[in-house]
């Protein structure tokens, strides 16, 4: 007979229903395993209760041992009290709802109910639970708390104090989901106020979640600000591709204009915060330098032309002597559509997508780049952060890492040359001197060897590695025996390419994680830059190869495909050479861009949230967004240009949906194979890992 | 005889009879109205063509909310709203309608608009002189919505063709 694994759980009764639920469990939590709902205001799941609202009153008494219940002379907050063996809990009764009545009557005794100019009527908690809970009618006649109006916290985030509750979700959220504890309340009463610290500006990287969570419309969007109200919104599942996370957001859009972004519940990956970033960075959708129609150059000016004509030029020009430069938001389709087109349209491997200073050659790429998943970082012992700035590049992932910390009690060492929003909680800094991260790596590859006791021939000394890189020898023992407590993580990303010697450094680290058995993380940076690494698009000559090159006059056409090497390389100059000596460019993307003036033919492509696509995530998580706003011009999703193109080259049957080329790459690439739009699971699918070895 | 007894009473009676009803009629108020010339007033709570009325101080009702297109169940009214400043200041409030459009060939004259406004900024009046001659005519915009003075929603509806045509002597 199967067991049910052991859980302690206590006996309680709600409403009338005995229930078993796990010990400790909050009131407010429990009563949701039947199906009630207790009405909250300031409570979160993911963050501390505090009972600052008293919204979720409830009645609650014990069994006695006669049988009778004798319940609490008072009310009790619900989203405060655990349950305990015994409890008996009212949701229902007569002096519960006279509660929530009195507590709504005063909690709208300073509310302005402005709800037909508040962005947030229509789906704001407050109306939801005055409407179900609340009096209606007020019996205050006396003139309410004034103050300003639309103050501007930040350039994203709207502070109106008449409109505020005090619930302290704001605060709460900067203090232990963030982190950077940038709200604080000041002052008492009824004149309580979040705000930060001397009126600076409300200067967070995940600012944009205070809105989400804020349960009135104190909080609101500048950005959103009286662009719509809910019942205008269509809404549509979204992906984020502004870094390479993917996180899961709602894309809210009126009259085929996308007009919100929110975040969308995925545990997997963002639970459901998005960071600034992805929040308020998708104007491009709306820009006006959106490129509406395919253009080629006639003299110093652009003339608009068909896709027809364009494909000629494109096909008359391009060959074997070409190359292509790829942007960091194409979808895996895309990425297979535009290989397929260069090997078999072209005759030609030359396609990149690596952008950083450092292009490692096949033999010395770093095959394992994703052990751990973004999820399982919360419940590791020990995160070695290993140069990178997570706030900036992952703010998801430094989310979780700082979770860890937060609730898991995992401890969390920071390694870079630079600050990073991670030092506030690292429980240990290695902070080194620029450009020595490589040194760092050896160094504490040193020092997990000797805690090993194995061979440390051809290391340099502790004296040596502090000297190059201020790091403590201490310091890096330290490391060393928490990684080899077992449970860790290391995790760099893509970005440890723009520093000093990488592949030496990332081997290192490959080293001490095999030695230490520690998970090993290199995550990629851009959109989809994993999905491009898992399909390979980096074969022929790298990118600085391709624009070498091009400035030698080498190359005859170079196709940019969403990406400007003027602002994505690292060398300006070579990029400026390059696009200048090339005979004919290609430049495909949304918008208008200092990199389309050197351009023959330019091509206007469909944002990720105009067209069907799949998009491989960080931990290689393969994910699917469809179509939520239309193009607002001509343009086409990139794969079906390739694919439309390579049918003028070598006659055939063109693609169809972007659904027929994820089953093509299901086909030829083994680690897709789970991934067609059939087999795709809600929350994404993993990528097989098909490789086991640490080098290729 | 026989003949003229019958002729009597299939004919002329009933030919009188008509007549007397007619002589009867004439004595009272005629209800046919010579439309468009003349123009019957309407019930005080007929509902047609839409207002955007303005408070006494000339600023608009209107703060923009939408909950008008929110109640629409014919979904032909199209709101966007934009942020008062002191400089340019269109309503009371922070908020006000950049446009304000009602497709009167979606319209179905339910007047949940007028219920769901929480200003009473639009309300359905007398004027139902709708038609026109092409189809982008009956996209109202703000401009023909909104009222030009305080109160002119108010006022009896004069019709659109009086006095255009000469009336008959």
């Amino acid at each position: 007979m199967a067991t049910v694994a052991a859980t302690d759980t206590v006996n309680i009764v709600i409403n009338d229903v005995d229930l078993q639920v796990p010990k400790g469990e909050l009131v407010v939590e429990a009563v949701k395993r039947l199906g009630h709902e207790i009405p909250i205001f300031c409570y979160h799941p993911r963050m501390k209760p505090v009972g600052m609202c008293r919204m979720c009153l409830v009645e609650v008494g014990f069994k006695q041992p006669d049988g009778s219940v004798r319940k609490m002379p008072k009310p009790q907050a619900g989203c405060t009290l655990p349950v305990s063996e015994g409890m008996v809990i009212y949701t229902d009764t007569e002096m519960v709802h006279r509660d929530r009545k009195g507590v709504l009557e005063f909690l709208l005794i300073n509310h302005p109910l402005d709800c037909p100019v508040c962005d947030r009527g229509g789906e704001c908690p407050l109306q939801n639970n005055t409407i179900f809970y609340g009096p209606s009618t007020s019996r205050y006649i006396d003139i309410k708390r004034h103050a300003p109006k639309a103050f501007p916290l930040s350039e994203y985030v709207t502070l109106d104090l008449e409109r505020c509750i005090q619930c302290g979700r704001c605060v709460r959220f900067t203090e232990e989901i963030s982190g950077d504890a940038q709200l604080a309340f000041r002052f008492r009463g009824a004149a309580m106020q979040p705000s930060t610290f001397k009126l600076t500006d409300f200067d967070s990287k995940f600012s944009g979640n205070v809105i989400e969570i804020c349960p009135v419309g104190a909080l609101t969007s500048s950005k959103y600000r009286f662009r719509a109200r809910p019942w205008d919104l269509e809404t549509s599942e979204g992906l984020c591709l502004e870094c390479g996370n993917g996180c899961n957001v709602w894309l809210d859009h009126r009259a085929a204009k996308l007009v919100r972004v929110n975040g969308r519940t995925n545990e997997a990956i963002n639970e459901e915060w998005t960071c600034d970033k992805g929040k308020f960075g998708h104007d491009y959708y709306n820009s006006s330098k959106r490129l509406t129609q395919p253009l080629r150059r006639e003299g110093d000016r652009f003339v608009p032309v068909s896709w027809g004509e364009a494909y000629a030029e494109i096909a008359a020009h391009l060959g074997a002597k070409s190359a292509a430069l790829v942007g960091s938001t194409v979808s895996n389709e895309g990425l297979f559509c535009l290989q397929k087109l260069f090997k078999d349209g072209f005759g030609s491997e030359n396609i990149d997508h690596r952008w950083t200073r450092t292009l490692p050659a096949a033999g010395e790429r770093v095959a394992k780049r994703h052990e751990s998943s973004i999820a399982s970082l919360e419940h590791k012992k020990t995160v070695l952060v290993f140069g990178a700035d997570l706030a900036n590049s992952q703010p998801i992932v430094h989310l979780r890492v700082r979770k860890g910390w937060f609730l898991n009690e995992t401890r969390v060492v920071v390694a870079h040359s630079q600050t990073t929003d991670a030092d506030s909680f690292a429980n240990l800094l290695l902070s080194c001197k620029p450009g020595s991260l490589d040194d760092l790596a050896m160094g504490l590859e040193r020092a997990v060897a000797e805690a090993q006791k194995t061979d440390v021939q051809g290391f340099a000394s502790f004296k040596d590695t502090e000297k190059t890189t201020s790091v403590k020898e201490s310091a890096l023992r330290e490391v060393a025996a928490m990684l080899l407590e077992g449970n860790a993580s290391i995790v760099c990303t893509a970005s440890i390419y723009n520093e000093n010697k990488p592949v030496e450094t990332l081997a290192a680290l490959a080293k001490i994680a095999a030695a230490t058995g520690a998970e090993f993380n290199v995550y990629a940076e851009g959109g989809n830059d994993e999905g491009a690494m898992a399909l390979g698009v980096m074969t022929g000559r790298n990118t600085h190869e391709i624009l070498q090159d091009c400035a030698m006059g080498d190359l005859n056409a170079l196709w940019l495909v969403g990406a400007d090497p003027l602002t994505l390389h690292p060398s300006r100059r070579l990029a400026e050479d390059a696009l200048e000596a090339v005979p004919f460019l290609v430049y495909q993307g949304l918008l208008e861009c200092e990199a389309m003036g050197y351009a023959s033919i330019v091509l206007p492509m469909e944002a990720p949230g105009e067209h069907d696509g799949t998009y491989t995530n960080i931990e290689g998580r393969v994910q699917r967004m469809q179509q939520a706003v239309k193009n607002p011009g001509d343009g086409k999703p990139a794969w079906r240009v390739f694919s439309e193109l390579l049918v003028r080259i070598k006659p055939g049957r063109p693609s169809f949906s972007a659904k027929e080329i994820m089953d093509e790459i299901a086909a030829t690439h083994p680690a897709f194979a789970e991934a067609t739009y059939d087999k795709l699971e809600k929350e994404g699918t993993p990528l097989k890992p098909v490789i086991e070895n640490f080098y290729m | 005889m026989k003949g003229q007894a019958q002729m009597y009473r299939d004919v002329v009676k009933p030919l009188l009879a008509g007549f007397g009803i007619t002589a009867k009629r004439l004595g009272r108020k005629k209800v046919t109205i010579q439309y468009p010339e003349e123009l019957r007033e309407q019930y005080p709570r007929t509902r047609w063509r839409h207002f955007l009325t303005r408070y006494d101080s000339g600023l608009e009702r209107c703060i923009g909310c939408s909950l008008c297109a929110g109640a629409c169940p014919a979904r032909c009214i199209y709101v966007e709203a934009a942020e008062n400043t002191d400089q340019e200041r269109y309503s009371p409030g922070e908020r006000y309608a950049v446009r304000y459009e009602i497709n009167m060939l979606r319209c179905i004259f339910c007047g949940y608009c007028q219920d769901a406004c929480p200003t009473g900024a639009i309300v359905l009046r007398k004027d139902f002189e709708l038609a026109n001659y092409e189809r982008s005519q009956f996209l109202f915009t703000k401009e023909m919505l909104l009222e030009e003075y305080p109160g002119q929603n108010l006022e009896p509806h004069k019709g659109k063709m009086q006095g255009t045509i000469a009336l008959k002597n």
